[in-house]
């Protein structure tokens, strides 16, 4: 009888399935991470295809080479922003408010770094993406990267901006660490980008 | 076993996987074409 009554008072859909084993949050970051993978993976398919097939080779193409030297500063300040990511994160679970605020605005300035170089990079490299199919896929895969890295800013900024409201503590900052576990993909991701199209 | 994806300290570690496993590859790469 108790029972029916209860089916009577609930209103609406059931409530949906929450997993006891991965949070709501994690689960969402993780999924999101793999669909990337597959879109990096798509566009490293186009990209290995045209090395194979293109009879002009690969860079440099009629004298213009890609910028490697550049392109080797900005993965430095790239790799570098992880460790003050995860920094900051060991700031925010050792309760060190200066250490989670710090972090996280100098991984924010070197993304944004990161970015501008590769505006630069643009706008002085001396092809368009329509020139070949090589300069076509080298703006395809960097600008696909660099769209990601102003994702992670912008997830960044937010987490930045609670950092210093007073948000986070050792016990609660999801806000910081799946940001974070983002901000590593991307990182890992131009490591394989900067190995494949500037250095090999 | 790792799983970049479960937390932020396995992403980092994961990251530091990738870039020794990096260099060793293009070390491999280089020292082979400069020989061949």
């Amino acid at each position: 009888m108790e029972a029916a009554t209860a089916h009577a008072d609930h209103h609406g859909p059931p409530a949906a399935n929450v997993s006891s084993r991965v949070e709501a949050q994690f689960l969402g970051m993780l999924l999101f991470i793999i669909s990337e993978v597959m879109l990096f993976g798509a566009f490293f398919t186009a990209y290995f295809f045209i090395r194979v097939v293109a009879d002009s080779g690969w860079f440099p193409i009629d004298g213009v080479d890609l910028p490697k030297a550049i392109a080797g500063v900005n993965t430095a300040i790239l790799v570098s922003s992880s460790f003050t990511m995860h920094w900051a994160l060991e700031g925010a679970r050792n309760e060190n408010r200066n250490a989670l605020r710090v972090g996280l605005l100098t991984t924010a300035l070197l993304g944004l770094s990161f970015l501008t170089i590769q505006v630069n990079e643009y706008v002085h490299i001396g092809f368009a993406p329509s020139d070949n199919a090589q300069s076509t896929i080298f703006y395809g895969l960097t600008g696909l990267h660099g769209a990601h890295v102003f994702v992670g800013l912008t997830l960044l900024t937010f987490a930045t901006v609670r950092a210093f409201r007073g948000h986070f503590t050792a016990k609660e900052h999801r806000g910081v660490e799946v940001p974070g576990i983002y901000w590593h993909f991307v990182d890992v991701m131009w490591i394989v980008v900067y190995s494949s199209v500037y250095l090999l | 076993m790792l799983n970049p994806l479960r937390s932020e300290q396995e992403a980092f570690r994961f990251l530091l996987y990738v870039v020794v496993v990096a260099a060793v590859v293009l070390g491999i790469v280089f020292a082979a074409r400069a020989l061949t």
